[in-house]
């Protein structure tokens, strides 16, 4: 089952509107199955914010059709398409801003006029899927970044999301959160749209990568066929990620 | 350290020890907002030149630091600036009102002088009763009561997000100031020349960093109301805090 179709997506900023090529995104089309993990990557300025941030609603749609399940890209449907997607922040701190873990996990089930029981069972089962039911009654701020980093997903988890986006997830932890991180991932049922420039994370937590240039998508296919394509990762400004390069060079 | 960093850390261990165990901590957040607005009533309701009276209000704060076991010395490191600064607002007093009302050996008191005494003391009262609520009730708590005594959903949005808003200003201007620092050794604070450019950054910055945690806000339901619960319910001794409380503050007042 499709729980995302993208057609023909284009999007300019502001005045770059109406010039020619200078589109951020130039007439995208990209289809996600239910369950699926795909990595976005692409150069810095190659539009995945962008896309990430439209898939969203933070920004408006200009040109193209968005269906994120069965629901059209639409300001009217906005709050039920926010029940179906969820967006985890590059920099956690900007997604974190109560006072205590459960109080953060829980605000998403509250506005959405659940009762306190059920905010309790929502928000406890999206804290043991990233295993941080223990630390649900902590202060934010005496999280480590890779705590903050589950917990802002944990946030995201807590109102049933079928498709979770994450902006750059494996910013700055060290290999043993960036493990765990991994690991919790992969454990995790939704579909996953991941960008970023990590590509070894890409190639652990995705079966499937789409290479976003100028606007466009210029590969999608099976994350090792396009993550071992030295050439074309060349050609669009990235690299082959560590652990194939070492291999090439063993 | 530097005092943003200091000041950071402090607003986060009020937060902690807000959610501490403690019995003053596990009363109900109605009945303790409800005894310190009635306290401060109160206390400003005495006349300008009833400093006794005034002193005799202090009993509420003395109990509850002791029974708390509230530092007064954090007391005093925390709120020194606005501490400071009600101690300053009868300072002209004394050049006003110079009615002499009694003499103490050879020294005239004048009116001016007791009215700025005992101005100087419902401030600090005032203050002292908002910081014992403070330390011992977490901000979505005093937001949950200040609703529940129907407050305006708008001042109490607004209260609720500056105090989220106000770590992530500081956290941004230490990032500047830090930034700064490094590469300006030997300087005492920041240059007046870039004054300017500092405080333009800092607003492009916290304005930038404020979208990003709306933005959070909106995709997670947010629709203009934090919907605020409270974890405890009030019970017997929530009642018998109020009723106490009540009735220790009115006599006092009396008397």
């Amino acid at each position: 089952m499709s729980i995302l179709e993208i057609e023909d997506l284009s999007f300019t900023y502001g005045s770059l509107r109406n010039k020619a090529g200078n589109h951020v995104l130039s007439n995208l089309n990209l289809h996600m199955e239910d369950g699926e993990s795909v990595g976005l990557i692409g150069e810095n300025g190659a539009g995945k914010s962008t896309l990430l941030k439209l898939l969203t609603g933070l920004l408006d749609m200009q040109e193209g059709k968005v269906l994120v399940s069965e629901f059209e890209m639409k300001k009217e449907n906005l709050n039920k398409i926010r029940t179906v997607i969820g967006y985890v922040f590059q920099d956690s701190d900007s997604q974190l801003f109560m006072s205590t873990v459960y109080e953060d996990v829980a605000f998403a089930p509250r506005n959405y006029g659940k009762s306190e029981e059920e905010i309790y069972e929502a928000a406890m089962s999206a804290l043991k899927k990233v295993h941080m039911e223990d630390k649900k009654d902590r202060q934010i701020y005496r999280l480590s970044g890779g705590e903050k980093k589950l917990a802002a997903i944990a946030t995201v988890l807590s109102v049933g999301v079928k498709l979770m986006l994450l902006d750059e997830p494996s910013v700055a932890l060290d290999p043993k959160n960036r493990r765990n991180l991994i690991r919790i991932l992969n454990e995790l049922p939704g579909a996953k749209l991941i960008a970023s420039h990590d590509l070894d994370f890409v190639y652990d937590t995705c079966e499937r990568v789409v290479l976003l240039s100028d606007g466009k998508i210029t590969a999608d296919g099976e994350a090792k066929k396009i993550l071992t394509d030295k050439e074309l990762l060349e050609q669009h400004g990235l690299e082959l990620p560590l652990s194939f390069s070492r291999k090439i060079s063993f | 350290m530097n005092r943003i960093s200091d000041a950071i850390v402090d607003l986060h261990k009020m937060d902690m020890e807000a959610g501490k165990c403690g019995w003053l901590q596990g009363i109900h957040p109605l009945p303790k907002l409800f005894v310190t607005l009635i306290f401060i009533l109160l206390t400003v309701s005495f006349g300008k030149y009833d400093l006794p009276g005034v002193l005799k209000m202090g009993i509420y704060l003395i109990i509850l630091f002791v029974l708390g076991d509230i530092s007064v010395k954090l007391l005093l490191k925390r709120m020194k600036a606005v501490l400071l600064l009600v101690c300053l607002v009868g300072i002209a007093n004394p050049f006003f009102d110079r009615e002499v009302m009694f003499r103490l050996g050879t020294v005239t008191v004048t009116g001016g002088m007791v009215s700025a005494v005992t101005l100087m003391f419902k401030g600090i009262f005032a203050v002292s009763a908002s910081y014992l609520l403070m330390v011992t009730t977490s901000m979505e708590d005093i937001c949950y009561a200040l609703r529940k005594m129907h407050m305006p959903k708008m001042f109490v949005t607004v209260l609720m997000l500056v105090y989220r808003y106000m770590i992530l200003f500081l956290k941004e201007i230490q990032r500047m100031t830090d930034a700064y620092t490094l590469r300006a050794p030997g300087q005492k604070g920041v240059h007046y020349k870039v004054w300017g450019t500092m405080v333009g950054q800092l607003l492009l910055r916290s304005m930038d960093r404020a979208q990003n945690v709306y933005d959070s806000m909106t995709l997670r339901g947010y629709n203009g109301e934090f919907h605020l619960r409270c974890k405890k319910r009030a019970g017997g001794s929530d009642y018998l805090y109020v009723f106490v409380w009540s009735m220790v503050l009115v006599c006092v007042r009396m008397i």
